[in-house]
Formats: C-alpha cells, sequence, structure tokens
C-alpha cells in the first residue's frame, strides 16, 4: 500500500518536474520565432452562437448527405473536424486567459479566501478537461457523432429523470394507502 | 568501479557549486541550498573515511542521510519562502496546500498504525526514509502546481534548485520503492547516477547569479479582490454554459 503511493507520488513528479522543463524548453523556443499576426490565443471573444450551434448540428451533415457524394461527404467531415478542433482550442485559450487575469490578481492579494480559490480551480479543472475529452472524441470520432452522442445523452437523462419521478409518485401513493404503515 | 567513478564525480560536482555559489555570491541569497550542499559534501567524506568499517558505516550512512533529508525539508522551505515573497496570495494558498500534505500524511501514518495494530518496531531506516521522502515528493507536487496556477515568475537560480531537488526526490522515491536494501545493482546506480544529473542541473542553472523577474502588478484590496474572483467565477459559468449548449445543438 505504502509502496504504491511512494511509487505514485515519485513518478508524479518526475512526469511534472519533466514537463515544466519541456514547456520551458518549448517557450524559449517560441521565443525566438516570430510572433503571429492573430493566433488562436489573441482571441477575446467567443465565437457568435450561431455559428457554433452549426459546428456539432447534424442538419449540414443531412443535407450534404443528400447530395449523395461520396468526395463532397469526406470533404465535409474533414473540414467540420478542423472548425470542431479551432473551436475546442479557441474556447480553451480563452479559459486560460481568464484564470490567467485572475491569478496575476489573486497571487497578490493579502485577504485572498481559500474556499473561493478551490471552487474557481475546481471550475477551471472541470471545463479542462471537457475540453480536453471534447477535443479527444471530435479526434476519434468527429464533431458530428458528438452531437448525437450529447443529444442521446440528454434525452436519456431525461427518460430516467421522468422515470425516477414516477417512481417516487408510486412509493408516495403507496406509503399514503391506508394499512401500508 | 562505477560506483567510484560516480562517487568522485559527485564530490567534484558538489565543489565546482559551493565555488560558484562563493564567487556569485549566491551563497548570502541561497544561504540553506548552499549549506546543504556543503553538508553533502562533508558527508561524502565522512563516508569516505569509515567505508572500510561496514557497522560503522552503516550507522554513519543512514545518521547522515536523514541528516541530509531534514536539511532538503529547509531547502523546500527556502523555495517557497524566496518565491512566493512578493505574492502573499499565493503564498497563503502554498500555506494551506503544504499543511494538507502534512496532516494526509499523518492521517495516513496513523491508518497504517491502526491497520497493523500497533506501531511496527521493525520497521527499517529504508521503510522510515521511503515514507519521509514520499511526503516531500508530495509537498514539492503541491508547490509546483500552486507556481504553474498562479503563474509565480522564476529567476533562472530557483527554478534551477525546484527542477533540480523535484528530480532528485522523484527518482529517490521511485528508487526507494524498488530497491534492495544491499548490493550493488541497477537501482543503486540509478539512483547515484540520477543524482549526478541533478548536480549537473544545479551546476548550469546556479553558474551565475540572476536577478528573478519582478511582478509588476498593483495589489489588489480585499474589495477588488472580491469583484475580480466573482468576475472569473461568472466568466468560467459563461463558458461552461456556452460549451454545453454547441455539444447539444
Amino acid at each position: 500500500m505504502m509502496e504504491s503511493s511512494s511509487l505514485i507520488a515519485g513518478t508524479a513528479l518526475l512526469l511534472l518536474i519533466l514537463l515544466v522543463a519541456t514547456l520551458r524548453l518549448l517557450a524559449s523556443r517560441s521565443l525566438q520565432e516570430p510572433p503571429l499576426a492573430r493566433g488562436e490565443e489573441d482571441i477575446t471573444e467567443p465565437c457568435p452562437d450561431e455559428f457554433v450551434s452549426r459546428i456539432f448540428s447534424r442538419d449540414d451533415w443531412e443535407f450534404v448527405r443528400g447530395i449523395k457524394c461520396g468526395s463532397i461527404e469526406r470533404l465535409f467531415s474533414r473540414e467540420r473536424k478542423r472548425v470542431a478542433l479551432a473551436w475546442v482550442r479557441q474556447t480553451s485559450a480563452m479559459i486560460r486567459r481568464v484564470m490567467r487575469g485572475h491569478a496575476e490578481a489573486a497571487r497578490q492579494s493579502r485577504n485572498l479566501e481559500v474556499s473561493v480559490e478551490l471552487s474557481i480551480l475546481t471550475q477551471y479543472v472541470a471545463l479542462m478537461a471537457v475540453c480536453a475529452i471534447l477535443s479527444l472524441a471530435i479526434q476519434v470520432a468527429g464533431p458530428l457523432w458528438l452531437g448525437g452522442l450529447a443529444q442521446f445523452a440528454q434525452r436519456l437523462s431525461l427518460r430516467v429523470a421522468k422515470a425516477q419521478e414516477s417512481l417516487q409518485a408510486r412509493s408516495l401513493a403507496e406509503a399514503a394507502r391506508p394499512g401500508t404503515a | 568501479m562505477l560506483g567510484q567513478l560516480i562517487w568522485w564525480s559527485g564530490i567534484a560536482l558538489e565543489i565546482a557549486l559551493l565555488v560558484r555559489g562563493l564567487r556569485g555570491q549566491l551563497v548570502r541569497r541561497l544561504p540553506i541550498f548552499y549549506a546543504y550542499i556543503a553538508f553533502v559534501a562533508l558527508q561524502e567524506f565522512a563516508r569516505l573515511l569509515v567505508q572500510s568499517n561496514k557497522r560503522i558505516y552503516w550507522d554513519v550512512y543512514w545518521l547522515t542521510e536523514f541528516l541530509g533529508l531534514a536539511m532538503g525539508s529547509l531547502i523546500v522551505f527556502e523555495i517557497y519562502r524566496v518565491s512566493l515573497r512578493a505574492f502573499p496570495g499565493a503564498a497563503r494558498m502554498a500555506r494551506n496546500a503544504l499543511t494538507f500534505v502534512f496532516l494526509t500524511a499523518v492521517a495516513k501514518a496513523l491508518a497504517n498504525v491502526w491497520a497493523s495494530g500497533g506501531w511496527r518496531l521493525d520497521s527499517t531506516a529504508f521503510e522510515v526514509e521511503r515514507a519521509l521522502r514520499t511526503v516531500q515528493a508530495a509537498a514539492i507536487l503541491a508547490l509546483v502546481a500552486l507556481f504553474l496556477v498562479y503563474s509565480i515568475p522564476f529567476g533562472r537560480n530557483l527554478r534551477g534548485i525546484l527542477l533540480g531537488y523535484g528530480l532528485f526526490i522523484g527518482q529517490r522515491v521511485v528508487c526507494l520503492t524498488f530497491m534492495p536494501p544491499q548490493g550493488h545493482h541497477f537501482w543503486f546506480y540509478a539512483y547515484s547516477a540520477g543524482y549526478l544529473v541533478t548536480l549537473i542541473v544545479w551546476l548550469s542553472h546556479l553558474w551565475w547569479y540572476e536577478v528573478s523577474p519582478v511582478a509588476n502588478n498593483a495589489v489588489p484590496s480585499d474589495r477588488e479582490y472580491q469583484s475580480i474572483a466573482a468576475a472569473t467565477q461568472r466568466r468560467l459559468r459563461a463558458m461552461r454554459a456556452s460549451v454545453r449548449k454547441a455539444v447539444r445543438s
């Protein structure tokens, strides 16, 4: 038991130190390269809702499929995947920007509240994890499948909630029936 | 032969580190770190002197090993003290994180005592060192994570100490997990060679003194901090809602 926790702590520390050293190396290399005119990191405003809502929507896909041309279908899938990945990268860059701005102010505050910081940190880690999972899912299965999966999950959760409600109502009715108590 | 080569290389690197520290006035700025290096160099000579007498050697070995471990913990404190001097908010978070690590370690030790039905007097020095090094590793992990979250600017010197010491503790914990108590085997050489890598990292980062970058942000008042924190939470919630809406559309 002790051995496994030691091994985990030691390996985690080694990996983190190597990661920090690598990031430092990459950062020093990128400083030597000319800066990009307008990268994804520089974008401060989120994409318009009408644009974002179409990334994972199946409507365009249904339209393209209706043309019945394999090459257009493949081109559409490839392009939609690229747009979806760019949106995820941009979103995570904006989340990082928000967190960096907060960290720069909070680190010097004399009245920092630990509970507030932990809550912000939890939200940040959860969002970054969602972005990482989204990116992985888009790479593996594509944005259209992801949209379908989200809708399926939503329908399923609604069905579970309804079933739970009816079960609760039935148990309440049984409890209220005379002679059951 | 290989063991001797590693040993003498280690002593040479430690002496070079001390000489550069004295010449570059780094000893005055990082006294605990250089006291640790001086101690380790002296301990190498002490072990060398008693090497022929196995019984005395093991007593000296474990005594100096635990003294080194205690001084190493002070290095973690020095990193905390020097790097977070200008950042009271981050320093407060670090104190809480280190207290959490310490309390978790104590709770785990008590749980182990409870599970085994009492104090185990047959715990070897190896097991004790592994447990203490694991606590050190967890403390450094917590500190590094905090430095990353709060984007604490590091000077070249302090970054070198942190990288080198983190590398040393990480590989020490891994080696202690697999290392048989005696003999010259793979893990023995891995540990010794890992320490040489640590010394090279220290020497390359502490060859000269470099002024640490200073944050020039204005210190926010209590009310300003509250409004910044509220705005951050609001923006993160909005981002979450936006992601959810996009995927469900």
